[in-house]
């Protein structure tokens, strides 16, 4: 079976700890969801923008440990970024935190999540 | 420091037993000799050999002599399937088996697939079993060779071999039966079981990795083509030199479980159904498998809600396995319960619990202390 001996310490560090996850509450916030059928993955992310900029994001996951620790260094990373320009890489991400090719698409399910949430902040123009 | 592990994977290997381990100490420390040198040490070796086959025997109802020694139970079901099929294929090209088999039965299959051999693969009921009678109809004037195991390592459940036997005496095929999970768990004997061949391993109770045996009926015998030549050893159909310490080491376990075969497959069975009264009151949680026809040491239970990598990790103290071969990364769900129609989310989020020698009720109850901790912080986190 998968042991922790799969995981890099880090990836087993915010699976434990699951820094910034949770639903949060206010009228200011935005929620975007995607989801994978074949993994089951589903990925829930919560925003809040202040002056055009990501100011806080929260999250809720199904997912491996791969999946929520990279979920959890995207919700670190997000605020302060504009919301014209929220272009995961998830490619890096993926290098950084020891993730498997067969896994990207789990971050693609993260990535969705967060245009989704960001689109219901700043609605494309018509 | 960290918690000690508590083993509950013993349908995939059982630790060798101390008494295991000091006759196959004694063996390695005797004088040497090849079992098939007529001197004083290799004539030493070979009487410790047929006591131990004579061990093995008994454990299944068997005459000494229709045990051959191979390396595992992987070898016999390949020397089994390979052997009778291709033995057998002037009567007919045409092989049965189940979809829920071990890949030692499948991969084997597929190969004399490959070799023009025609393979229908039977889907049992979602509880695991086959019906006999669906067995029976797919059988054909040209079916050489049926092979179904007698005990399933995934979901433990117990098929009705006595009756699949009598379909197979019906259409003149022969029937290979892999006992790997059921030797020394669920009491049988060949006679009863009335199977041409059969498949065990000494691992899987509490004997060394390495050796396992094939059991061929003796009157009628099956007509087996050897996978390997070089040697007249074990009747021609195993050459090469006897491992004699792993031999007398599985001979060692088969007594051993033989001694216990009253007491503990009902011991066993009460520490998994400890496991499951723990484990059936959470919600969305499934058992897999027939709730009645199955062995005393397996539990196999999905978990609904959770990604089943993210339990397997949030439960490190835990040895068990899994319903998926994930840990490459590619998750993919069991083949066994996703053909007995479970979903790939919960075929990914499954755990086999297998109990053993050595398994306590204090295990077992930390154990289903810990799933449940680990699926209210996973289903806490998910989305709802």
């Amino acid at each position: 079976m998968t042991g922790a001996g799969a995981y890099s310490a880090e990836v087993l560090r915010l699976f434990a700890t699951t820094p910034g996850a949770g639903v949060p509450v206010g009228p200011d916030w935005r929620r975007g969801e995607a989801s994978e059928p074949l993994s089951a993955t589903r990925v829930e992310v919560y925003l809040r923008a202040e002056a055009g900029r990501v100011a806080d994001c929260r999250y809720r996951v199904r997912g491996c440990p791969h999946t929520i620790a990279a979920l959890a260094t995207v919700a670190a990373r997000l605020p302060g970024s504009s919301l014209a320009d929220l272009a995961l890489d998830v490619r890096a991400l993926a290098a950084e935190l020891g993730i498997p090719p067969e896994k990207l698409g789990r971050l693609f399910v993260i990535q969705d999540a967060v245009r989704a949430a960001a689109l219901q902040l700043a609605p494309a123009d018509p | 420091m960290s918690d000690p592990v508590i083993y509950l994977d013993h349908a995939a290997t059982a630790p060798i037993d101390p008494r295991v381990r000091a006759a196959m100490d004694e063996s390695l420390a005797a004088a040497p000799g090849n079992p098939s040198s007529g001197h004083p040490g290799g004539r030493a070796a070979r009487e410790r050999i047929e006591a131990a086959r004579a061990e093995v025997a008994a454990l299944i109802g068997a005459p000494a002599a229709a045990i051959v020694f191979t390396s595992g139970a992987t070898e016999a079901d390949n020397l089994a399937i390979l052997g009778a099929a291709r033995a057998n294929a002037a009567r007919g090209r045409h092989l049965v088996s189940l979809r829920t088999e071990h890949r030692a039965v499948l991969d084997p299959l597929a190969r004399l697939a490959r070799e023009g051999f025609r393979v229908t693969l039977l889907t049992p009921a979602a509880d695991g079993l086959i019906d006999p009678a669906a067995l029976e109809r797919a059988l054909e004037p040209g079916t050489t060779l049926v092979s179904v195991m007698l005990v399933n390592n995934e979901i433990g459940v117990v098929q009705d071999l006595a009756a699949i036997a009598a379909a197979c005496r019906r259409a003149g095929a022969l029937l290979h039966v892999d006992a790997a999970q059921a030797a020394g768990r669920v009491p049988f004997e060949v006679g009863a079981l009335d199977a041409d061949l059969v498949s065990l391993a000494a691992h899987k109770v509490h004997g060394p990795v390495g050796v396992g045996a094939l059991y061929v009926r003796r009157a009628p015998r099956p007509a087996l083509e050897p996978l390997a030549y070089g040697g007249g050893q074990e009747g021609g159909l195993r050459p090469g030199t006897l491992a004699a310490h792993q031999i007398v080491g599985m001979g060692r376990a088969y007594a051993l479980a033989r001694a216990a075969l009253h007491e503990e497959p009902a011991r066993l069975a009460g520490l998994r159904d400890r496991l499951w009264a723990a484990l059936a009151p959470l919600p969305d949680v499934h058992l897999n498998g027939h709730p009645e026809a199955r062995a005393p040491h397996i539990l196999s239970v999905s978990f609904g809600g959770v990604d089943g990598e993210a339990l397997r990790c949030e439960l490190p103290q835990l040895a068990v396995s899994s319903g998926s071969a994930c840990a490459s990364g590619h998750g993919e769900p069991s083949y066994v319960l996703r053909a007995l129609g479970r979903d790939d989310a919960l075929a990914q989020a499954t755990l086999r619990f297998s109990v053993g020698r050595q398994t306590t009720v204090a295990d077992v109850d930390a154990a289903a202390v810990g799933v449940r901790r680990a699926l209210e912080r996973l289903r806490a986190l998910a989305p709802a």
